[in-house]
């Protein structure tokens, strides 16, 4: 009973998505604003899969966005394979850095894990900044082409909005998926604590891995999907504070739920974007957003939802029990 | 079943655990007691793998175990509880029970993510197995609470129960009956009779004498580190050198 609610919550919510382009037809302005949403709705699910359920901190998961945009722009532009199968293979490149980091990291906890991922966040942006040869373009970066479904280019923001969207609910359904599985347990119960996991036979090391690697899949494939959608990369998009952005819209949205990264994205976007002409105090508002989470809504503005939700309910609850 | 021949850990220049040689018959209570800082818990995270001995083995059905990770003994059949309390205390009963059936479940990584057929109909079986352990300690109506608002003497029987979902061979009990009150202690008296009868040999730690006593079938008492005294509780009772331990006196 519970399970359909859900599913006719986000059939209609999808339904509500479909629609923005037509409401906001008129300005494509507002569209690309909605596809910029919708990239960050994956890349900050990659991150709640790290970050909120198995407890991993990361403050540089823009090398994984940056991995998945150059891997997939470089390998377009040098093997000439189509756009779609570069981006999958940007994404796998990224799940395999995210391996690598998150097997030799698995011992760092919390403000020394923060360092560590952040120190790969610079790495990747200095490795684009300044590549071999030139091949990423450096600090002038590359134009890329648009994606190219089965010969479908999808060169407007309306036609990538749509090809988004299938994209969300691909990833977020494998999310919901995942962290209700035996998979999301272990996750989870790494991050309640970490030595009764171990004592109930979870190898904590490879579930870590499993967790970095999948993040950095889905933070990877958002990469991808910002690349073609700009059709231009530059090592600009990839800075320090773009990993900031992903743990704001997290905390904010609420981590650790499906709505979390959906409100978040949404939220910090739009106030993102409503401030564009006062940007040299975009990082005031992002201090601000952050305190006001940190001290009203610990839970992100999901964890707000929730505890009102459960307030009106209790209120009825007692209510009809007094009529009674 | 469980034997350990000689194990030492030393802390620096301090010895907690000093050639301590021990068995522990299968299907029967075996209990491990001793004053305060003998190196009771120490030894169980020798065994567990918590820690790894400087010397000795630790035989599990013939087989050592010393030096492997935590996870790969309870994958062999170990399972145990905490001195302190180590529920996910943000998870649901079910929930902590659930992760306890962990390394019997066959789904993996792939298959979960994209829930194939199989994979339901396992999460299926693991939700109503996980039940039905609740039920058999009795917490089955608060399956859906976080494991942190259920009372203290819940939570030591979730944490047993937990353990037990393994399926494992051994039960490794750390001061179970701590902060239970006389009622509650009589039933936990019988809920171990309950997981013998499932075929789990029990070996606990346990500073209730009474307690230790009446249920325990062979008796270790451990001081300093060193194996003071073994026997069934009758001898133990009368042991000249646990009564000093325990008394003091000369």
């Amino acid at each position: 009973m519970k399970l359909q609610k859900n599913k006719l919550t986000a059939l209609i919510l999808i339904m509500i998505a479909m629609l923005l382009p037509l409401i906001f037809s008129g300005s494509s302005y507002f569209v690309l604003i909605f596809c910029f949403i919708e990239i960050y709705i994956i890349g900050v699910s990659g991150l709640d899969i790290l970050f909120g359920y198995c407890g991993q901190v990361s403050l540089g998961h823009a090398a994984f966005y940056a991995i998945g945009a150059y891997g997939s722009v470089l390998l377009h532009k040098y093997t000439g394979m189509p756009v779609l199968v570069t981006m999958i293979i940007g994404s796998a490149l990224g799940a395999v850095v995210g391996a690598i980091v998150a097997y030799s990291c698995s011992k760092l906890v919390f403000h020394f894990l923060s360092l560590a991922t952040q120190a790969v966040g610079e790495i990747i942006y200095i490795l684009v900044s300044h590549s071999p040869n030139n091949v990423t373009g450096n600090y002038v970066g590359m134009y890329t082409d648009p994606v190219n479904l089965f010969g479908f280019k999808l060169d407007s923001e309306y036609k990538f909005f749509y090809f988004a969207l299938g994209c969300v609910v691909i990833f977020l359904l494998a999310k919901q998926f995942l962290v209700n599985s035996k998979t999301g347990r272990a996750f989870t119960a790494i991050r309640e604590n970490v030595h009764a996991a171990d004592g109930m036979g979870i190898n904590v090391r490879a579930y870590k891995v499993k967790a970095f690697a999948t993040s950095a899949f889905y933070t990877a494939f958002a990469g991808a999907m910002f690349a073609h959608l700009v059709e231009y990369v530059s090592p600009d998009s990839f800075l320090y504070k773009q990993s900031v952005m992903f743990l704001t819209m997290l905390l904010f949205g609420g981590s650790g739920s499906l709505l979390g990264p959906i409100l978040g994205a949404s939220a910090v976007l739009l106030v993102n974007e409503s401030l564009r002409s006062l940007q040299d105090y975009q990082m005031l508002v992002y201090g601000i957003m952050m305190l006001i989470v940190i001290v009203v809504m610990p839970g992100g503005i999901f964890g707000l939802g929730k505890g009102v939700m459960a307030k009106i309910k209790n209120k009825k609850l007692n209510g009809g029990e007094a009529n009674a | 079943m469980l034997e350990t021949k000689g194990v030492t850990i030393k802390f620096g220049g301090l010895t907690a655990v000093n050639h301590v040689d021990m068995k522990v018959r299968a299907n029967k209570i075996t209990g491990l007691i001793g004053p305060n800082g003998a190196g009771k818990t120490t030894f169980f995270n020798c065994i567990s793998g918590v820690y790894t001995p400087n010397e000795g083995q630790v035989l599990f059905n013939g087989k050592n175990i010393e030096g492997m990770k935590p996870y790969q003994i309870c994958n062999a059949g170990i399972s145990r509880t905490y001195q302190v309390i180590n529920l996910f205390w943000k998870m649901s009963a079910i929930e902590n029970v659930m992760v306890g059936m962990h390394p019997r479940l066959k789904s993996g990584f792939l298959t979960d993510l994209i829930k194939t057929p199989a994979v339901r109909a396992e999460e299926k079986m693991v939700r109503e197995k996980a039940y039905e352990w609740l039920k058999f300690v009795g917490l089955e109506k608060y399956a859906d609470d976080p494991s942190g608002s259920l009372s203290y003497g819940g939570q030591r029987l979730l944490e047993i129960v937990r353990g037990l979902a393994s399926d494992s061979k051994i039960l490794l009990l750390d001061e179970p009956a701590a902060g239970m009150n006389t009622k509650e202690k009589a039933e936990f008296d019988e809920l171990l009779q309950k997981i013998l009868e499932k075929g789990v040999t029990i070996l606990m730690i346990e500073h209730d004498m009474k307690l230790v006593m009446n249920i325990c079938d062979y008796l270790y008492v451990l001081e300093y580190g060193k194996l003071l005294a073994h026997g069934t509780p009758e001898e133990i009772q009368n042991h000249p050198e646990v009564i000093r331990a325990y008394l003091g006196g000369e």
